[in-house]
């Protein structure tokens, strides 16, 4: 059955088109309030005036951050902090970590990381401690990461997880949904049992949306047009993903990885417990986080 | 915590401070990677200082190696001046120098301003002179001394429409094959870099796609370019072509005269010109 999410304050990255546009819809369409990321200031703009229109109950506003960079990624969280008090709210219900893109050719950042490795993986590890504090406080709250079914198609390749030397961009890009299960079990694991915050990763599905035509080679975009032909259009992987807030967060202990909003296996090698501790070690000195805000886990 | 980040031991690769020349470009930014990923202390340099300091700073905190920077534009022999001295007036000794600055302003070279044509030459001919004679003295004694000159596959060919580019490149190769010699008993080595066209830009990509097919077989990613070269440079090869069918297209080259050369190609790069006119308009 789906809930009222009325009073429940959820941030989604990605807002602006495809799986993170048709989230945040179906999140309003629940009365929730929805702060919105994009990297674009005029799909912001233009969201949030089409959304707040049809939606003048809820709480609708967007935050324009490019995430590849960590820089940005800390102002953003001090923006979403600076907004919540605004609205006299200390809590955060929700993170949906959706924001995802596709890199044909080895690109680094200007803070030299790899673009997939920076926007899929570090991005959602870092916002996600930062808005840490936030997320405490609500009486449950649940961190969603946009994995996909990619993540089986490869290992982690630890000697070089940028693939600088070595790289493909379809085995990074599933490399880094990979990440998104083992950060989610890793999360999961510091946070313990008890805790109030539970991290999910969802499989979208094949969904009907242009990341693979932005930047890519004729042919990379000729065969995502064959494939897209079978995808499953945005607003229903995005019913899938919401319907997690339906279930209470001890419902499912065991389960990390979800579809259609029900629990799955993702692959075995998405489950090691020590490659989940070496993920966030590696992550932890990529993102340069401190002491004292890893121990807010 | 990290186990096996860099990927070959520093006892075999005792380079300890690398100084790399357009370090915030594409191939810059993956020399710098290639480089700390090894443990090989930075010294950074490009036009702009924000951009120096972002890569720095994370460089530094990621890898756990020194980075300094210094933002110089080395297309003007005055900032260039100024950038020498406070090289010498850095503590650490040199062991690395990798010449990725460069330039080109594509076009037909009567339609191109005589600014414009000087300015390829001064970075990438006198900045690279300049910049190797100065660092030669600011070597360390005992190391060996790695030079890598960023050259392009464009030094073996005569080509239309990159005319002033082709021919620094040209230059490049040529000087950095005979400062070998000079050097081979100092301990210093000098390794030419040719790589075809790499995707580091959104313009570089929109040229690899308007070539085509031939765009993408010719195509190696910056990332794996810069792993070879540095490995090229530590066993002391003189030239570096990054993939087979580069280095293919540089031998069949070889067998044709020069003048059938410049034809084919000016021929192929005026079309693939108007291919990325067209793509950039459409």
């Amino acid at each position: 059955m789906k809930e009222n999410l009325k009073n429940k304050t959820i941030v989604v990255t990605g807002a602006t088109s495809g799986i993170g546009l048709s989230v945040t819809e179906e999140l309003l369409s629940r009365n929730a309030n929805v702060i919105g990321i994009g990297r674009s200031p005029e799909k912001c703009q233009e969201c949030e005036t089409r959304l707040r229109n049809l939606y003048p109950d809820c709480l609708v506003r967007y935050l324009v951050a490019d995430l590849s960079l960590q820089k940005n990624i800390h102002t953003l969280s001090s923006q979403i902090f600076a907004l919540l008090i605004e609205e006299n709210i200390n809590y955060l219900d929700g993170l949906i970590n959706n924001a995802g893109t596709f890199v044909f050719w080895f690109t680094q950042t200007a803070e030299g990381i790899e673009v997939q490795w920076a926007v899929n993986h570090l991005a959602p590890f870092l916002l996600t401690h930062k808005l840490l504090p936030l997320l405490k406080n609500a009486p449950e709250a649940r961190v969603i990461t946009v994995s996909s079914q990619n993540h089986s198609w490869t290992h982690m390749h630890w000697k070089d997880v940028q693939l600088h030397r070595t790289y493909n961009g379809l085995t990074a890009y599933s490399q880094s949904k990979l990440a998104n299960v083992l950060f989610t079990l890793g999360l999961n694991q510091k946070l313990g049992a008890n805790s109030s915050i539970r991290a999910y990763a969802v499989d979208p599905g094949l969904v009907n949306t242009d990341i693979a035509f932005k930047g890519t080679p004729m042919l990379v975009r000729w065969i995502w047009s064959i494939r897209k032909k079978s995808a499953v259009p945005p607003a229903q992987s995005a019913a899938g993903i919401v319907s997690i807030f339906d279930q209470p967060i001890q419902a499912h202990p065991e389960s990390i990885y979800w579809k259609d909003g029900k629990p799955r296996k993702p692959a075995r090698w998405a489950i090691n417990l020590d490659d989940a501790k070496r993920l966030w070690e590696i992550s932890e000195r990529m993102c340069d986080m401190q002491l004292s805000e890893v121990d807010h886990v | 915590m990290f186990n096996k980040l860099p990927s070959l031991s520093t006892v075999e690769n005792p380079v300890s401070l690398a100084l790399i020349t357009g370090a915030t470009g594409g191939l810059g930014k993956a020399f710098a990677l290639e480089c700390a990923m090894r443990g090989w202390d930075l010294y950074l340099t490009d036009v702009n200082e924000e951009a120096l300091g972002i890569l720095a700073k994370s460089l530094q905190r990621i890898y756990r190696i020194r980075v300094f920077y210094q933002a110089s534009d080395l297309t003007d022999p005055d900032s260039r001046e100024i950038f020498f001295t406070k090289l010498e007036d850095h503590s650490g000794l040199f062991t690395c120098l990798i010449n990725v600055a460069g330039l080109d302003y594509e076009g037909i070279f009567t339609q191109q301003s005589r600014e414009d044509l000087s300015t390829i030459v001064r970075l990438n001919v006198e900045n690279t002179i300049n910049l190797t004679h100065r660092m030669l003295q600011l070597r360390d004694p005992i190391l060996p001394f790695r030079v890598i000159n960023v050259a392009s596959l464009a030094a073996f060919y005569p080509m239309p429409v990159k005319a002033t580019y082709a021919a620094s490149k040209r230059f490049l190769l040529d000087f950095s094959l005979a400062l070998r010699e000079e050097l081979r008993s100092s301990g210093a080595t000098v390794t030419v870099l040719c790589p075809a066209g790499m995707p580091t830009t959104q313009v570089n990509m929109d040229t690899i796609e308007a070539q085509g097919w031939m765009g993408y077989i010719t195509t190696r990613d910056a990332g794996k370019v810069a792993a070879i070269a540095i490995d090229a440079a530590l066993s002391g090869k003189p030239v570096v072509i990054p993939g087979t069918i580069n280095q293919i297209l540089r031998l069949a080259g070889s067998f044709i005269p020069a003048t059938w050369i410049a034809t084919l190609v000016g021929n192929r790069w005026r079309t693939a010109q108007e291919k990325r006119m067209n793509l950039t308009m459409s």
